[in-house]
């Protein structure tokens, strides 16, 4: 699985780099490193809904508060 | 400043991203982007193609790219590189060409070597029926003469990994699955129809917001704005346009000959081959093309990651912007989000725009500086890696004797890595630089003539000649992790 985290101007105000420190504890106290791979993007142009990330092709609108339960709910259940 | 550019390719893409910064510090980009065209190709004569509206949409692509999009609206590509569909002249030459060298001989091995028919003779020498032709090339090597001249399209050619291919209209196509990012297309392309996305608007968008931006500027920058323009005039400009301040990667660099030469003694002594893994178009080449020596690559940090973790350590909040003569710096950025090093990656040609936009001359600056080692300053040049690294046994007076295979350029890089691959290479250190001669001879220099280099040599003669290691123990306090891992 790879999660795509947008890293434009507007995702990194709004805490892209929170979400992908989190993410990456998240996955190492899992060990899913082999199964999840954490990529950065160019802006999406979903500015409004950011933080933008993607699972494979999947959009989802995250901030620094809602990570853990993306990463149960959404996260989790797709591998 | 006065601007020289290597082409005129180089120069439109200058102009293009300097509308670009330049709206974009306005805080007008949004509304404006879409002037840019008719700003830059005014009234009704083209310059260099069939009609201004050609020459428009090539500037509109152009304007996406400098904004970070894709050039063409509705493209999923994630590729640092890509096609402007519009600039792409679809290159009609037929690869195989029988030229006037052509002595009708009796032999006839071009006729033999073909699968396809597709050799006839007709008005007194051999011709090719390029419908049937599938440019496999045999008639050309067969030629005892060589009177068939291969006329492979620049962008085909230039790529070391074969990631160029054509559609069905002969508009350049990458294949995203294997490009490395490593920008010899974009130089090589005599239309300038392919080019690097850039994170430039995300950059002046942060300083503006008032985010504590800091440029760290890659060891290729002597000499490149200005002949008598020193790394600590540059810095002086570049905090002008609201960085916070400027680190010199050749810094990040002394960390990594530290560490990379402790990784090799350790590879050495256990009987291991070992690379580098500076380059980041060399590390993607390992990655996507040579997976199964992946094993033997450094796990040290690029100096880049190395430079960024060193700010962060002294700046929690930094945001990090490398600035380097380097186009797949952008997809290390992209691929490397998790090692807490560098935010962003630019180019110097976005530089000497932010520059333009922001009517800052760097000659008129006077400050001075230095944080990188000679040594460090070297890496950008072919061999500087290794001499680095083997400046730091010396220092700890160790003596070694290695066998190095220095690769300049991504054909050398491919030889070396086949060899590793199949356990035939002789020596024990592959240092890999995907531009022939190193990044000094990067995709996005703004000067790589000899005047260049040496202006630039001029300037690093002037460096202190501090060591390596004394260098990077001043910042021993800050205990900066040099793994690929982050923690």
């Amino acid at each position: 699985m790879t999660i795509t985290i947008c890293i434009g101007s507007s995702c990194h105000l709004k805490g892209s780099r929170t979400i992908i420190q989190k993410l990456e504890e998240l996955i190492t106290e899992r060990q899913l490193n082999d199964k999840i791979e954490l990529n950065g993007s160019f802006c999406m142009g979903e500015c409004s809904n950011g933080v933008c990330v993607k699972i494979n092709d999947e959009l989802f609108s995250v901030s620094p508060e809602t990570v853990n339960t993306f990463f149960e709910n959404e996260v989790l259940r797709r591998l | 400043m006065k601007t020289t550019f290597i082409t005129d390719i180089n120069k439109i893409k200058f102009e293009v991203n300097t509308e670009v910064a330049r709206l974009a510090f306005a805080g007008e980009l949004d509304e404006k982007a879409n002037e840019i065209p008719y700003k830059l190709i005014p009234g009704r004569t083209p310059h260099y193609r069939c009609c201004v509206y050609r020459e428009r949409e090539i500037i509109r692509e152009r304007v996406q790219l400098a904004m970070g999009r894709s050039a063409m609206s509705g493209q999923k590509n994630k590729n640092i590189v890509q096609v402007i569909e519009a600039a792409c002249e679809g290159c009609p030459i037929n690869r195989f060409n029988v030229t006037n060298n052509c002595q009708m001989c009796m032999a006839k091995k071009c006729l033999g070597a073909c699968n396809f028919g597709a050799i006839k003779f007709e008005g007194g020498h051999a011709v090719i029926d390029h419908k049937k032709c599938k440019e496999c090339g045999k008639c050309a090597e067969a030629c005892p003469y060589n009177a068939i001249a291969d006329l492979m399209r620049p962008c085909k050619r230039s790529c070391p990994v074969d990631a160029i291919t054509m559609d069905e209209d002969n508009i350049v196509v990458i294949n995203e699955e294997k490009c490395i990012n490593c920008g010899q297309c974009v130089i090589n392309c005599p239309f300038g129809a392919l080019s690097d996305r850039s994170f430039m608007v995300d950059v002046i968008k942060l300083i503006s917001s008032g985010a504590p931006v800091y440029a760290m500027v890659a060891p290729a920058i002597e000499g490149q704005f200005g002949p008598d323009v020193s790394v600590g005039m540059i810095r002086e400009a570049v905090m002008k346009l609201g960085f916070r301040d400027m680190y010199e990667v050749s810094l990040g660099a002394d960390f990594v000959s530290k560490n990379e030469g402790q990784e090799l003694l350790e590879h050495y002594e256990a009987g291991e081959k070992m690379t580098t893994s500076c380059c980041p178009a060399f590390v993607s080449l390992i990655k996507k093309h040579y997976p199964q020596v992946l094993k033997y690559m450094s796990t040290t940090v690029s100096p880049m990651t190395a430079t960024g973790r060193l700010i962060k350590a002294m700046h929690p909040d930094a945001v990090c912007v490398f600035i380097g003569p380097c186009i797949a710096k952008k997809s290390e950025v992209i691929d490397s989000i998790t090692f807490g090093g560098a935010d962003y990656a630019m180019t110097y040609e976005e530089l000497a725009s932010m520059f333009e936009a922001k009517n800052i001359d760097p000659e008129e600056c006077t400050e001075t500086m230095q944080q990188g080692s000679k040594f460090g300053k070297q890496y950008s040049v072919s061999g500087g890696v290794t001499a680095a690294v083997l400046e730091t046994f010396k220092e700890a007076n160790k003596e070694v004797e290695l066998k190095v295979k220095t690769c300049s350029g991504a054909q050398e890089c491919k030889k070396a890595l086949m060899l590793l691959k199949v356990g035939k290479l002789p020596e024990d250190f592959i240092e890999g630089m995907a531009c022939v001669g190193g990044c000094v001879n990067g995709p996005a220099m703004l000067g790589k003539s000899r005047t260049f280099l040496k202006d630039r040599n001029g300037q690093i003669a002037k460096a202190d000649d501090r060591g390596v290691l004394e260098n990077v123990a001043q910042y021993d306090e800050y205990g900066i992790n040099m793994t690929r891992n982050h923690q």
